[in-house]
């Protein structure tokens, strides 16, 4: 009798100290890897610009005016001209070099970007599953 | 009488006990088993993480160097403006038209000539630039 007390308690003591995981199956770990790549399309670039040539007079009224009047006349005829002062020539060539400062980072932005979006060949390796 | 149902008693108990640790052993046979492969994948994974992580830390650096030659690309861009503002602040450019006004004439033909060339190369996608 004793026997089949003590093998009852065997048998409750083994399913307590197991924590019923017997029961519980152990749950199945399912990994997935999904690498995405971005795929952005660089386009082309536009095309260059194509400046027109500007002839530059300088003209001082006390030194050239009268050669200026009679070369201006024998090349343009009696076209007007457009004057400007010396100063504002400055702020001209300033503001050119503004445009010319702002297309050039521009176009380093652009070539940045590019570089940056290239897809590199994937290097992730992993061990055999 | 009496001992033969203590008898099948036992023997039901017994039996109940031999399924019971069967039952048991089977079950933790497949834990087993399942933990193995479970351990077996979250290893995988593992290095997966690893490698995605040496790749992010790679392109990290390379976006850094990008940005750093970015900044530097950027400065140069400047030098032109800082040049032509540090020679008109130099030189006074009216009283020199003033007094030779042929070599002045030259001299802003020859930079307008050169900065329409600039500009026309700083737009080609062909030209590196600066």
């Amino acid at each position: 009798m004793n026997f089949g007390i003590t093998l009852s308690l065997l048998l409750i003591a083994t399913l307590l100290l197991s924590s019923c995981s017997s029961i519980r199956p152990e749950p199945e770990i399912v990994t997935v890897t999904e690498i995405i790549e971005r795929t952005i399309p660089t386009v082309a670039h536009p095309k260059p610009v194509r400046m027109n040539d500007v002839k530059v007079y300088v003209v001082s009224p006390t030194e050239n005016f009268e050669q200026f009047m009679v070369e201006f006349k024998k090349k343009n005829g009696t076209d007007s001209y457009i004057a400007i002062s010396v100063k504002d020539y400055e702020n001209l060539s300033k503001n050119f070099a503004e445009l010319s400062r702002y297309i050039k980072q521009q176009k380093q932005i652009i070539i940045y970007y590019e570089k940056a979006v290239i897809n590199e060949p994937s290097t992730i390796s992993v061990g055999e599953n | 009488m009496i001992k033969v149902y203590i008898m099948i008693a036992l023997i039901g108990v017994l039996g109940a006990g031999a399924y019971g640790a069967k039952y048991y052993y089977d079950t933790t046979q497949n834990t087993i088993t399942q933990l193995r492969n479970n351990n077996a994948k979250l290893e995988v994974a593992n290095e997966t993480n690893k490698a995605t992580i040496k790749k992010m830390g790679e392109n990290a650096k390379r976006l850094n160097d990008l940005t750093t030659a970015l900044n530097e690309d950027l400065r140069k861009a400047e030098v032109y403006g800082d040049e032509l503002r540090d020679t008109l602040s130099k030189h006074n450019l009216t009283h020199l038209a003033n007094k030779k006004p042929g070599l002045i004439e030259k001299r802003m033909q020859n930079a307008t000539d050169e900065l329409w060339d600039n500009l026309e190369s700083i737009t080609d996608s062909n030209t590196p630039t600066e």
